[in-house]
């Protein structure tokens, strides 16, 4: 509730009654063409998805569809491509979240000293968020390309057998991971820098005069002055992990062996190559559970210290 | 010592990132013989600019750029306009109610945008809607980004601009036009870059709902022009190149506004 109270101080104007119907009529139209989108392609397909998970849904007529009550989801727990998909989800989560979060706090911190050509390289960093997924992946498929590639060129030259990286397993889920921290590094580092630009410079002055070194300045000052800005960054970097598909899709289509597919891939070919329409809406209302759940406990993380 | 260090460290990473830009753009420019050789060619001999003249001759993808040009305009200046309005009527106008509409757009930040991909599709298809420029721009134009950031912005202008103008007669309609709105261009502007590049960058969307090769996004085109370049990395590069280029001048140009949009999201 706290987010709405943030609202409430707005009403400034003292309003007699016929005004106040005016103001409703007006609110209402002023609303309207948002919530009629809103309704129709958001919550709308929100409800459909819950009521087709239900069904085994007839995709050529509808009318034809059986319910079958929670038969879907029961299936889904004994399905082995699900729960490979859900823990090649979670492996990638795994790899990209916690590396982002060090790799932007890193450059965020680094380019908040005292350093020549701040904007310069601020924008440096960022800049790979502005492409769109095909385009990063197809290059990052050259560049580790085993034959032309520019990874293993250089490699080569310190190592003998450099990986074969989208080719093998060990190494695909990682090599995937490593482009994906250098296409959406850019928007947590630009969050944190923001965060930590906005530390009063005195409370590292304070911690000096105890003296506290680098390694305490960070633990003890920065850290809890940006914390809000770090579990955000966590938080919406779990939500764009659990829901990869666009990396893994161009650069291995889930390969070698199904190593590198993905729950949104596996929700994709249930709908569009097993026209199985039914199940793949229960996919997709596990996986807004589990992403329900992520936001809850942000929530409840933050929870008690919202100023 | 330690400043030189930094400076290393920085500058040595700001490389790294760079990279694989100066390989799409060293390998767009080289014959197909030296993409395909071994070791690197930073300096293409000879530069050559038959990659993009075989895309432009051999594929569809100036009709994807207008494609996409179209598509991620309509659909900032549609978001742009509903969410100014709504988080006009949420936090300048006074109704029994809006604090629901808000909470409810607020909790449905928590919706995964994949997860409504299924009904969303048979909705498409019923409307009559695949192929169509409509079915990328309407199902995600009422996102509840948009209404949040503008929300919080128009909460905080003053008061007494809108008492005064309500004194003189104005309209809550004239308010909104002649005061919020001109009052706000930092933060539309930031929003509409964010938009834009997000419009023009979708992905999975637009590769269900857009099913002929003349109705495709850049983003989609550059993947299914693999299967007619087979292996021809020059090709691939400089379709690469055609896809972010004009994100990527829109950058030069307007990188402050843009950042300001991803650290506004990051105070919420």
């Amino acid at each position: 509730m706290s987010v709405t109270d943030r609202f409430d101080g707005i009403k400034g104007v003292i309003s007699s009654d016929s005004r106040s119907r005016k103001e409703l009529i007006e609110g209402i139209l002023f609303s309207l063409p948002y919530l009629v989108i809103f309704g129709t392609f958001l919550l709308y397909p929100l409800v459909m998805g819950g009521y087709m998970s239900l069904f085994d849904w007839n995709a050529i007529d509808p009318t034809q569809s059986v319910f079958i009550g929670l038969e879907n989801y029961a299936q889904l727990m004994a399905d082995d491509g699900f729960w490979n998909a859900l823990k090649n989800t979670g492996y990638f989560a795994l790899l990209t979240v916690p590396s982002i979060l060090v790799v932007a706090l890193g450059l965020a911190l680094g380019v908040n000293r005292d350093i020549k050509g701040k904007g310069l390289l601020r924008a440096i960093f960022f800049s790979p968020y502005i492409l769109t997924v095909s385009v990063t992946a197809l290059v990052w498929i050259d560049l580790y390309s085993t034959q032309y590639g520019m990874i293993n060129h250089y490699l080569g030259m310190i190592m003998a057998n450099p990986p074969q990286w989208l080719q093998t397993r060990l190494t695909a889920m990682p090599a995937i991971a490593m482009t994906t921290v250098w296409w959406l590094v850019g928007f947590s580092f630009v969050i944190l820098l923001a965060a930590r630009q906005s530390v009063p410079e005195y409370l590292y002055e304070a911690a000096q005069l105890d003296g506290a070194g680098t390694w305490r300045q960070f633990r003890d000052v920065t850290v809890p002055q940006i914390r809000h800005a770090i579990f955000f960054v966590i938080i919406i970097n779990i939500i764009w992990a659990a829901q990869v598909y666009g990396q893994p899709y161009v650069m291995t289509s889930g390969g070698p062996g199904k190593t590198t597919e993905t729950l949104v891939m596996y929700l994709y070919q249930s709908a569009f190559s097993q026209r199985n329409f039914g199940y793949a809406a229960a996919i997709g209302y596990v996986l807004t559970g589990i992403l329900v759940l992520v936001s809850i406990a942000n929530y409840y993380f933050l929870g008690g210290d919202n100023e | 010592m330690r400043s030189v260090g930094v400076h290393v460290a920085m500058y040595g990473a700001a490389l790294l990132f760079v990279l694989p830009y100066l390989y799409m753009i060293s390998t767009s420019l080289q014959t197909q013989q030296e993409a395909v050789s071994e070791g690197m060619h930073w300096i293409p001999d000879p530069i050559t600019f038959a990659a993009f003249t075989n895309l432009l001759t051999g594929s569809l993808i100036v009709q994807w750029a207008i494609n996409t040009l179209i598509i991620a305009s309509v659909t900032t200046l549609l978001v742009l306009l509903v969410d100014s309005m709504i988080a006009f009527a949420l936090t300048r106008l006074d109704w029994p109610g809006q604090r629901y509409v808000l909470g409810l757009i607020i909790a449905s930040f928590m919706v995964p945008g994949f997860v409504n991909i299924i009904p969303l599709y048979i909705l498409i298809a019923d409307l009559g809607l695949l192929n169509n420029y409509a079915a990328v721009i309407l199902p995600f134009a009422a996102g509840p980004l948009g209404v949040f950031l503008l929300a919080q912005f128009f909460r905080d202008l003053p008061h007494e601009l809108q008492e005064a103008a309500q004194l003189d007669g104005f309209s809550n309609l004239r308010i909104y036009t002649h005061i919020i709105l001109p009052l706000s261009k930092s933060i539309l502007t930031a929003l509409a870059l964010f938009i834009f590049v997000w419009s023009w960058n979708q992905f999975l969307w637009p590769l269900i709902v857009l099913q002929s090769e003349a109705a495709y996004t850049l983003p989609i085109g550059v993947v299914v022009l693999q299967d007619n370049f087979t292996y021809q990395p020059a090709v691939t590069m400089a379709s690469a190149l055609i896809a972010s280029g004009p994100l990527f001048i829109l950058f030069l140009l307007l990188q402050e506004q843009l950042m300001s949009a991803v650290e506004m999201q990051g105070v919420t």
